[in-house]
């Protein structure tokens, strides 16, 4: 009990011993207090914009294109790879092209996107849509085709066809190996959006720490910083979950993270 | 029970590449017959079982289930693999109704009940120990009521305890439904103990053929079974010593 207790303890020791060591340091005013803020003002400025309904807009509408994003890029990037995993001939015809744009670094196309789409919300959604696609179809593409061929052969012993043997052996198979790929899009997700909110916009985290940034408020600039990395651990977490839910048969997953 | 198959390979010819596998192999096995199929790695008696069981096409040559052609067949062929190959993904119950619709899951609880799991139902594979994966693999091959059961070497990776316990619930099982069994194996000992014939397949052809009739339950003490045992091991081993003896001139 007392050693749970501990362990669950344990990851947040690192990041309050910063926290503390940061107030102190600023505390004792080094650096003028504009430029290093302390962890207290950050906080106090968060509570102001929470309180205003500013955070929620800027919050939800980094949210949203976050979401809309993984939603569109994560379909297509599965899409891609069932297809390609399970039918060669649909994978000769297309993962050389892939492959050739997805070694195009995506966030170098930003002043591309701009001229092309403009600075409205497609631009950023775009952006993080071509960030999320190749992990996910990379990682589904493996784990399609590194599932067990003596499960398919059993399988298709025990007259499992088509979209059974699909539903049955096949996607299961791929599932670790897809769950990867969707953590793995989910960090290029918020690096990409953190990139995209640079594009001038009217609200998001981007826009907040722009913003800021023209009037020197570092300590929103700080706070934004922070709620992205909320919001990517957030991200991972519920990824985490529902990884472990859905390969609560692996024995590798059962153990309490 | 659907009624056992009776197959019959005339002149049935493998080749992978260049490599011929099987050659010219006639061979008929008789409704509910118990055949084991024994020789050495590479002999290409793993082929012959899948020729058998459809997961390979015959180069030549012609196989028949009850005298017709496989492929127009509607033989229920089942097959327990060396490896059990369940599902990990799935429960213990739900990898027993693999491929079955509808009210499945009294007729898989009577099953496992059978090959003595039932109160593994609803575990995860990997919470099992191999005899009991492989007992779920047999289970999964019954429920289809099958008129051939495909045996590859299924007992080879257990320990010697639970492979016998195995060979006794095989035994039992097959006396019970009355089903073709067709057993490929490394152990003569236990080809001896289970099957009503043993074939010698060596480099592609069939070099042996004999009946085993003693009475069941078999006991090696008995009926010159240790006798025969040692007979057919030296049959095996004798045509090394020939392979070597040319080699040497």
């Amino acid at each position: 009990m007392r050693k749970t207790w501990f362990n669950r303890f344990l990851p947040w020791i690192i990041p309050i011993i910063i926290l503390v060591v940061w107030q102190v340091v600023a505390a004792l005013e080094i650096v003028t207090p504009s430029l290093f803020p302390s962890p207290l003002s950050v906080l106090v400025s968060g509570w102001q914009l929470t309180v205003s309904g500013e955070l929620f807009t800027h919050v939800g509408a980094s949210l949203s294109r976050a979401v809309i994003g993984m939603l569109i890029g994560g379909l297509i990037g599965f899409a891609l790879g069932i297809m390609n995993g399970l039918s060669d001939t649909s994978y000769r015809l297309s993962d050389t092209t892939i492959q050739m744009i997805r070694n195009i670094p995506h966030l170098a196309l930003l002043p591309l996107v701009i001229v092309w789409l403009g600075i409205d919300e497609s631009a950023k959604i775009f952006l993080v849509v071509l960030g999320v696609l190749f992990p996910i179809y990379v990682n589904t593409f493996h784990g399609i085709r590194n599932v067990d061929p003596g499960l398919v052969e059993m399988g298709r012993m025990y007259k499992l066809k088509g979209w059974k043997l699909f539903k049955a052996v096949l996607l299961p198979g791929a599932l670790p190996s897809i769950f990867v790929g969707v953590r793995y899009a989910l960090g290029v997700m918020w690096l990409t959006l953190i990139v995209a909110e640079t594009i001038p916009t009217e609200q998001g985290i981007g826009y907040l720490a722009t913003n800021a940034r023209e009037f020197m408020q570092t300590d929103i600039i700080i706070l934004s910083i922070i709620i992205y990395a909320l919001l990517g651990k957030l991200a991972d977490l519920i990824a985490q979950f529902g990884e472990n839910r859905a390969l609560k048969w692996n024995a590798s997953y059962n153990k309490e993270l | 029970m659907e009624q056992a198959v009776k197959i019959d390979m005339i002149d049935g010819s493998k080749s992978f590449g260049e490599k011929n596998v099987l050659k010219k192999i006639n061979l008929t096995i008789e409704k509910g017959q118990f055949v084991a199929i024994i020789g050495k790695s590479g002999s290409g008696k793993s082929t012959l079982l899948r020729l058998v069981a459809d997961l390979e096409n015959l180069t030549s040559g012609e196989l028949l289930f009850n005298n017709t052609p496989l492929k127009e067949s509607k033989v229920n062929i089942t097959m327990m693999y060396q490896d059990s190959r369940l599902l990990p993904w799935k429960k213990i119950i739900d990898n027993v109704g693999l491929g079955l619709d509808g009210q499945w899951k009294d007729k898989a609880a009577g099953v496992l009940d059978s090959v003595g799991l039932l109160g593994y139902k609803d575990e995860w594979p990997s919470t099992l120990s191999g005899g009991q994966k492989q007992r779920v693999a047999l289970a999964r091959a019954l429920i289809h009521e099958p008129s051939l059961l495909m045996l590859d070497e299924p007992l080879s990776a257990l320990d010697a305890f639970t492979r016998l316990e195995m060979q006794n619930l095989i035994e039992e099982i097959w006396q019970n439904n009355g089903f073709t069994a067709l057993l490929v194996t490394h152990d003569v000992r236990e080809a001896i103990r289970l099957a009503d014939r043993i074939v010698l397949i060596e480099e592609g052809q069939i070099a042996m053929d004999i009946v085993i009739d003693a009475p069941r339950p078999r006991h090696f003490s008995e009926n010159n079974l240790a006798l025969l045992e040692e007979q057919v091991l030296e049959r095996i081993m004798y045509g090394e010593v020939q392979e070597r003896m040319k080699k040497i001139k």
